[in-house]
């Protein structure tokens, strides 16, 4: 266990009795002694932090950061006001993705760009490489800066118990300042990966850390594992690099655009111009237009889309497991399990959440282009189907502060 | 860690509680809590006849799947159907909560297995 990368909060993981495991190289908390399905619960109710330091940050600044970002990423950089967080993606040529992103613009010249920790040495090589046609700079601050995620819905109130800075009340999504928060600057974005309508994203100087980890848990945040982690953002719908980017399971590269999300990560707009993949990537999004339209009769430039789906019958459709349609085998599971929730009382427009949980099978499969919503589909499990279907989300964010869960069948 | 005197362990973490011809097979505390929660159980159907080492049914968590393994030969007479609802019964008290109950074909087998004496070694190795 030695050679394991470890974060600031390595300490506090280990004061709070995590179960640490390797991932990535990194030895971090998968739970806490209260378990997955509690935490999981606490940040849809109240609020969750996790340390999300194993992630990799790195700066660009110079005259020609924004040129030299809308060269290696997706999304359209000009579009982002200082002040301003979006999600992107770091493409290569062949429409595939080196990592997901999100890129946050504290400066008129300072982007800061957080990366998939199992990715960062590879994305570092790449960025380097590419950044020397631009009058840029890029510095990689993974060590001085730790990072937090803050989410759910008590989140504000937790942090208006820390800070009085006017920029908590700020209600869009992706906005960022830098603000004093319990006589600590911390970097402050209206960002997260759980889905939830409040979640903050914080980035702190290394050694300022667990004193403000410490003191978000005594104003009423209960801290999350990895195991959380990956059921609120399963829940959410979020690909996660290594099941819905990269590799699929036969070797082969996943296209950006058979993430859903990547509407809204690529740009192909006049003041972004050319880019690294850009020309793969407009034969993916002019098939994907196609298969909205269900026109099926062109989509060899995207052959396999990722769909959310819900098990009607018992059972869990794990990673790797076999997905059918009418009998045919059409593709297999990226990310799937069971995820606990809390029962809606529907009111309305005011849906209330009850103190009543239950748990469901849920996952993301990557199938043929012709499976769509509402499809009825099965899962092999362990020699036997299971039925289930595609559905559109697992849960909506509408109405806040609370997510409500979304179950079918 | 909880381990209870008096029953049988297997190196895969089952006990077996012994009445007469009878066995209670279920698995071992440490066991859940290496699975963490527990959130799926699928049993077999009364009257299988499993062989020592088969696997009886499956237990997921939400992080994992997991088979669990009879440590002993015998037909399946009951099976704890409330698991299937509320699997996390086994997280609460994995040693009140039997998974199956089987008639003994091979008494001897029993041999094979640990005391709660020897499985707390075997455990402690382990972690």
């Amino acid at each position: 266990m030695s050679t394991l990368k470890r974060t600031v909060l390595f300490n506090e993981h280990i004061k709070l009795k995590a179960n640490m495991i390797d991932f990535g190289g990194w030895e971090m908390p998968v739970n806490y002694p209260e378990g997955i399905l509690e935490e999981h619960l606490y940040t849809r109710k109240k609020a969750g932090i996790f340390d999300v330091s194993h992630m990799g940050r790195f700066v660009v600044t110079g005259k020609e950061a924004a040129k030299f970002l809308q060269h290696v990423l997706t999304s359209n950089v000009m579009a982002l006001n200082v002040k301003q967080a979006q999600y992107t993606i770091i493409p290569n040529e062949n429409g595939g993705a080196i990592d997901d992103a999100y890129v946050y613009r504290f400066g008129e010249d300072e982007y800061w760009l957080v990366v998939n920790a199992s990715n960062a040495e590879k994305d570092w090589t790449h960025l380097t490489n590419e950044i020397k046609n631009f009058d840029a700079e890029i510095e990689n601050i993974s060590d001085d800066y730790a990072m937090l995620a803050l989410q759910g819905p008590e989140s504000k109130n937790i942090l208006s118990k820390l800070s009085k800075d006017p920029y908590l009340n700020e209600p869009a999504k992706n906005s960022l300042d830098i603000i004093e928060l319990d006589g600590k600057e911390v970097r402050i974005s209206k960002t997260g990966y759980t889905g939830e309508p409040m979640g903050f994203e914080l980035f702190l100087k290394a050694e300022d850390a667990p004193a403000i980890w410490n003191s978000l848990m005594e104003n009423g945040a209960k801290p999350m594992g990895l195991g959380a982690r990956d059921t609120l953002r399963l829940e959410a719908g979020f690909p996660l690099y290594g099941h819905e980017f990269g590799t699929d399971i036969n070797g082969e590269e996943i296209k950006i655009f058979s993430v859903p999300l990547a509407k809204f990560a690529v740009s192909f707009a006049e003041d972004k111009g050319d880019f690294i993949g850009k020309k793969a990537l407009l034969n993916q999004f002019e098939a994907l237009q196609r298969i909205m339209k269900k026109d099926f009769s062109d989509i060899t430039d995207l052959p396999k889309i990722l769909r959310l789906f819900a098990l009607t019958d018992k059972g869990i459709g794990r990673n790797g497991f076999k997905v059918f349609k009418d009998g045919v085998e059409v593709g297999y599971v990226t990310s799937g399990t069971m995820v606990p929730y809390y029962k809606t009382e529907v009111n309305g427009l005011n849906d209330v959440q009850k103190e009543e949980k239950d748990i469901r099978a849920i996952g993301i499969a990557l199938v043929d282009s012709h499976v769509v919503v509402n499809d009825q589909i099965e899962v092999e499990i362990r020699g036997k189907r299971a039925k289930g279907i595609i559905v559109p989300y697992h849960m909506k964010a509408d109405i806040p502060p609370f997510t409500r869960p979304i179950i079918y069948g | 860690m909880q381990i209870i005197e008096g029953l049988y362990y297997s190196k895969d973490h089952e006990w077996v509680k012994v009445e007469g011809d009878k066995a209670y097979v279920g698995i071992s505390d440490f066991a859940q809590d290496a699975l963490g929660d527990i959130v799926f159980v699928e049993l077999p159907e009364i009257g299988t006849n499993l062989i020592q080492g088969e696997a009886l049914g499956s237990i997921e968590s939400v992080k994992a799947a997991s088979d669990v393994y009879c440590p002993v030969s015998g037909k399946v007479i009951k099976v704890n159907e409330i698991l299937v609802d509320d699997p996390a019964l086994l997280n609460e008290d994995p040693y009140e909560n039997w998974m199956i109950c089987v008639e003994l074909t091979e008494k001897d087998q029993l041999d094979q297995l640990m005391n709660s004496a020897e499985y707390e070694d075997f455990c402690n190795e382990e972690a």
